[in-house]
């Protein structure tokens, strides 16, 4: 038995056990199709799907994108084909894939959430939820949801309740609570989500940024702000991760900036159980796949057998 | 669609501040004809370092040329100098190696018969233009379509394309300094195609706009090549959105770069 096999790389998150650490990040990756030529995603640990709302959302104006040093803005506004498209349309092919998919969820009210949990709780194929309360890009709902302790958990409680217990050995869908940077203390938010029954948080998604053409006089993007992703967030995104991780018992999934091993190492080492890559497939679309090696050769290399020890051998 | 590492072949300044580079494009799984580096389809490229810039730059291919002789093709695009990505490119010598991910979106489709092929190009729009230009020459020589006009808009003489043009281009500056004084629409909105035309532009949205205007009041078909930021490049992301006037998005990079003109909401397209 060589040491590869004695290494168990799957991450447990409430009742679901992930096959790896390594997820592809909501609003980067699409519904996987778009990827299909461009990686094995098989190989994937879970794969958090573009949010999804109860209706149709065309998104924001253009342009949607800025270029940063290290990162981009972008101001998309959940752009989705609605509930009822993504059962359809989205949720077949989804339900082909061998890794984790969790299905982002996003909405105006918090009705608009449990109608998009109820629904999807009577399809098969579906690992788990994300809760995006932390779009910066949305007027309503998103940011407003994830920056009140008291609003994250009451809806964190109402979608609880909403859960089935499923069959024996599949087990009840886990919740996942996708918290802001965009606020003082994010160890609030954390024990919020954690408070209203939360099986895991997913931190960070993006920061609120502006670019301006100096030529132009006005801002890059046509909404003005946007959300600012990719290796500049990266630090806030591990030092959250460190302090969300010391304040709840629940997991932490880390996320932001993301583009290597040793990025994601970071995130495990602060804390995280498992990582999404999100901005660096838009320039390295294989990086995901690198990274896992990474770990892995991590992981042999320092005779860990389990990926959650990681997050205890910090110095 | 792949992503690829290559090796850049040549990189020649085409006008003021305008390059053309030249790569090799590896055709051994590349046979397929429906995953060409057709005219109006484009790569991203990654320009830079490994992570910054984050974004790859999207190109439209300004040309594809197949070896017979070997597996290796060589295939460009048409950049003008704007920021550090295009400042990265334009600094790579001939055997520096080239980050690839095409070819990708959706390209012209050809003429009908005995329609005028009108090409209209302004500023950036180059690339996408002149490639369609010489494919359609090459097509009219053989007697699959009409002999296409193109017609380039520029500031002045000093962003004249020094390339081999088409026979049947005409050059138009703002200023008079060379060819035709006036806008490209402004030559089109006086010129008799002889034929009932079919319009292809790639440039700036006040152009594309008149364009537009135009091929309506002549009730004639228009394929618009569609230029915004990208992310991903491959419809996941819908960051490269383009304003329908139906008030729906396109993806620029799946449902184009090449959209019905008629339906783009140039007013909003900046």
């Amino acid at each position: 038995m060589n040491a590869s096999s004695q290494i168990d790389m799957s991450v447990r998150i409430g009742e679901l056990v992930m096959p790896n650490p390594v997820g592809v990040a909501s609003g980067t990756f699409g519904y996987g199709e778009e990827y299909e030529a461009l990686l094995d995603i098989d190989q994937l640990g879970a794969l958090y799907t573009k949010a999804v709302t109860p209706e149709f959302r065309a998104g924001n104006p253009a342009p949607r994108l800025a270029d940063t040093p290290a990162g981009m803005l972008n101001s998309i506004g959940l752009a989705n084909p609605g509930l009822d498209a993504f059962i359809t349309e989205k949720l077949p092919g989804l339900k082909t894939r061998r890794c984790s998919v969790i299905v982002n969820v996003a909405g105006k009210t918090e009705d608009d959430y449990l109608q998009v949990l109820e629904r999807l709780e009577a399809e098969d194929g579906i690992a788990g939820y994300e809760i995006n309360v932390s779009c910066p890009n949305v007027a309503h709902g998103g940011l407003a949801f994830g920056t009140e302790p008291a609003q994250v958990e009451r809806l964190t409680r109402r979608l609880r309740d909403s859960l089935i217990a499923r069959a024996p050995g599949r087990g009840r869908r886990p919740l996942i609570i996708k918290l802001s940077p965009n606020v003082t203390d994010i160890t609030v938010i954390a024990k919020a989500a954690e408070a209203g029954g939360a099986d895991a948080v997913s931190c960070i998604n993006t920061l609120v940024g502006m670019v301006i053409d100096t030529k132009a006089r006005r801002p890059v993007l046509a909404m003005k702000t946007g959300g600012l992703s990719g290796p500049a967030i990266r630090p806030v995104g591990v030092a959250m991760v460190y302090r969300a991780s010391r304040a709840v018992s629940i997991p932490v999934i880390g996320l932001g900036g993301i583009t290597d091993a040793d990025d994601a190492l970071q995130y495990l080492l602060a804390g995280a159980v498992s990582i999404q890559v999100g901005t660096a497939l838009f320039s390295r679309p294989e990086a995901p796949l690198e990274i896992l090696d990474g770990i892995r050769a991590f992981m042999e290399r320092e005779s860990i057998a389990r990926v959650d020890e990681i997050r205890s051998i910090l110095r | 669609m792949k992503r690829f590492d290559t090796t850049v072949r040549s990189l020649l300044p085409v006008a003021e501040g305008y390059y053309e580079l030249r790569f090799a494009w590896p055709t051994s799984d590349n046979g397929a004809t429906d995953d060409a580096p057709a005219p109006g389809r484009f790569l991203t490229i990654r320009a830079g370092g490994r992570y910054d810039p984050a974004l790859r730059r999207p190109f439209a291919f300004s040309g594809y040329v197949p070896d017979a002789t070997s597996a290796i093709a060589e295939a460009s695009f048409i950049f003008q100098l704007r920021g550090r990505g295009t400042a990265h490119l334009a600094a790579l010598k001939p055997g520096d190696s080239l980050d690839a991910l095409g070819p990708l979106g959706k390209g012209f489709s050809k003429p009908a018969r005995g329609c005028r092929p009108v090409l209209v190009s302004g500023g950036i729009g180059l690339g996408p233009m002149l490639y369609l230009a010489r494919a359609l020459a090459a097509d009219a020589a053989a007697g699959l379509c009409e002999a296409p006009v193109f017609v380039i808009g520029v500031r002045n003489a000093g962003f004249v394309p020094l390339v081999d043009l088409p026979s049947g281009t005409v050059i138009c500056t703002d200023d008079g300094s060379a060819g035709f004084k006036g806008t490209a629409t402004d030559y089109l909105a006086g010129f008799d195609p002889g034929l009932p035309p079919a319009y292809y532009a790639c440039g700036p949205a006040p152009m594309m706009a008149a364009v537009d205007r135009l091929a309506r009041s002549r009730r004639a078909p228009y394929e618009a090549a569609t230029e915004q930021w990208m992310a991903c490049g491959v419809g996941a992301c819908a960051g490269c959105a383009v304003r329908l006037k139906s008030g729906a998005f396109a993806r620029a990079c799946i449902d184009g770069p090449v959209l019905d003109g008629s339906l783009v909401d140039w007013e909003a397209t900046r």
